[in-house]
């Protein structure tokens, strides 16, 4: 009998469900949170695609690449010359309209963005009448960021700091580097976690919101204290001395002779035109 | 407050670049000797989470965001010194990896983002909290420290910009690199950052120490018992002399313009002369009289705009068929 009781009892739902309820969240300001998402999300999917770059179609010797863009960026600031700079410019068009419309588009995005800031910061320069540095500089952005550019989404991060290896950049901040891309992904999805659970758990109006983000930025420190002792444990136990050293062979192709030939060319031009 | 490359001359960055040098030579030791253990890995998650931290969206009254540098709040976290190298290994990976500040520009950014703004920060901080010891007097450093050292680091990027005009000019008495001079690059970029971006930073500092001194007190860095006044007048010193070393050199040596080179001054007697063959020889008043394609046969130019134009068209269809395709 005390058993049946029981049975009842449970089985009637209790009021609180049964009340119907039109539960309308207020709508709340989060437009901080969602940007933050963004750009994290951005971060980790360049990083991702990144790693994942077919450099098929760009042979040549990553060292060589490296350090001949850098002799480039460096002439073109010199450069007082705008038929160099054009000469350049059609170079770096050409090798732009090489590569596949998808990573066109992404490399244009930013040159165009970083060129259009500079063009509008000059605007006033040039409306006064100093209209040198307008073209001048508006070209030499264009062309610098999109060289830049064309360098990281061809080569993997990997290769890269394998060529600034070979360019004489110190073992330890290689791998200092390396880490750092490494836990930019982990320490990143980590708060990308936080601020999901922070845009979710916040239903109507929260006011700590914005206290919370303090929170989640002051833990994603203690997490990367905690992971840097875990990776120095790790890397204790499997024999790390301290000294790290990269290993690798150095190969000249025929593709990398007709590289160094042009770009050896484009110094000649830039003497040339200096001096005209 | 990324410069991008081009804004400065070469030679601006080359200074900034060797002002650089003691700088992170002085950090590593400084490292190596305060933290022996873990110290590779601590300095890689450390830049790791100085890069991440300006990935973070601050809300601004009126419903826009802004973001925070972080610069003070890692030197309070991890000590100036780690913080000067963690800033620099960020701002490294946003150079080559995102096209984020220049390449050639690298030094000047790193002398402004990861020297001044950490270090004066900190020693700010530090000179108020050693004076004032409550907790409030340990907060109200945080936020001078930190609103101090972004506005100063503005202050060295805009006054890096506004002496470009002054030392760098080709023949014609046209600005090489930035355009702006002093009296327009100072205001242009020390106003928001004494409105809005400073204001960021000191909020968004006290809020991320107070959570880490609540939840896990021992993670903080504490410096050890030392002659700060010292350091302080150093960095102090540095910064107001850096502008001031780069103004006095004038032109650049070695690139003397005609009109200059009678009063180049060597063992201690002027030059007083012209050389004869920079008068007459090779015409540098020359340069770049207008835009046109001038010093390049009518053919090579046929060729040249032919190839731009192959390259442009290739491109746009490449970008509209990607654009079909999503």
């Amino acid at each position: 009998m005390e058993n049946y009781k029981l049975e009842e009892e449970n089985l009637n739902i209790p009021l609180w469900l049964v009340q119907e309820e039109d539960y309308i969240p207020h709508t709340d300001k989060d437009t901080f949170l969602n940007k933050s998402i963004i750009s994290i999300l951005k971060i980790l999917s360049r990083i991702k695609t990144q790693d994942q770059t077919n450099t098929g179609t760009h042979k040549i010797n990553v060292t060589l690449k490296v350090g001949f863009t850098f002799l480039m960026l460096l002439l073109l600031s010199f450069s007082k010359s705008f038929v160099f700079l054009s000469i350049i410019a059609v170079v770096i068009l050409l090798i732009l309209s090489s590569m596949d419309g998808k990573t066109i588009t992404s490399i244009l995005k930013i040159t165009l963005i970083m060129t259009g800031f500079t063009f509008l910061v000059l605007l006033p320069a040039t409306v006064w009448g100093n209209s040198y540095s307008g073209i001048m500089l508006t070209t030499k952005v264009f062309i610098t960021v999109t060289a830049v550019n064309i360098i990281s989404h061809t080569t993997r991060w990997s290769q890269i700091t394998g060529a600034l290896k070979r360019l004489f950049i110190p073992d330890i901040l290689i791998l200092v580097l390396d880490i750092t891309i490494k836990y930019i992904v982990m320490l990143g999805d980590f708060a990308l976690n936080m601020l999901y659970a922070l845009k979710l758990r916040s239903v109507g109006k929260n006011r700590n919101k914005y206290t919370s983000l303090s929170g989640v930025a002051g833990t994603m420190f203690i997490k990367s204290k905690e992971m840097s002792e875990d990776m120095y444990n790790a890397m204790e136990c499997r024999g790390f001395t301290g000294e790290y050293h990269v290993h690798n062979s150095f190969k000249i192709t025929i593709y990398d002779c007709i590289y160094i030939v042009l770009n050896l060319a484009v110094v000649v031009l830039f003497v040339y035109f200096q001096s005209v | 407050m990324h410069i991008p490359d081009n804004y400065l001359s070469p030679q601006t960055c080359a200074v900034m670049g060797a002002a650089m040098v003691p700088v992170w030579t002085k950090s590593i030791n400084k490292i190596k000797k305060e933290i022996p253990r873990a110290k590779i890995p601590f300095l890689g998650i450390g830049a790791a989470f100085s890069f991440l931290m300006m990935m973070f969206n601050v809300p601004l009254p009126g419903g826009s965001t802004g973001h925070a540098v972080g610069g003070t709040l890692l030197a309070i976290l991890l000590g100036p010194y780690a913080a000067c190298i963690s800033v620099t290994v960020a701002l490294l990976i946003q150079a080559l990896m995102f096209g984020d500040g220049g390449i050639l520009a690298f030094g000047a950014n790193c002398f402004n983002m990861a020297f001044v703004l950490p270090f004066l920060g900190y020693f700010v901080y530090k000179f108020i909290k050693d004076r004032v010891k409550t907790q409030k007097g340990e907060y109200f450093g945080i936020i001078i420290g930190s609103y101090a050292g972004i506005n100063v680091a503005a202050l060295c990027t805009s006054i890096e910009f506004g002496i470009q005009p002054l030392l760098f000019k080709d023949s014609a008495g046209r600005p090489l690199y930035c355009p702006y001079g002093l009296s327009i690059s100072i205001p242009a970029m020390t106003i928001p950052h004494l409105l809005v971006a400073g204001v960021i930073e000191a909020i968004f500092t006290v809020a991320i120490v107070r959570f880490i001194r609540q939840v896990s007190p021992e993670t903080l860095y504490e410096d050890a018992k030392q002659k700060n006044n010292a350091v302080f007048g150093l960095v102090l010193g540095l910064i107001c002399l850096t502008p001031l070393g780069l103004l006095a050199t004038g032109t650049a040596w070695g690139e003397w313009g005609k009109d200059e080179i009678s009063k180049v001054v060597s063992q201690g007697n002027t030059l007083g002369y012209t050389p004869k063959g920079l008068l007459e020889g090779f015409g540098f008043q020359s340069l770049l009289p207008d835009y046109a394609v001038k010093g390049l046969p009518e053919v090579a130019g046929y060729l040249l705009s032919a190839a731009a134009g192959t390259a442009i068209l290739i491109i746009i269809f490449k970008v509209i068929g990607n654009i079909k395709k999503e």
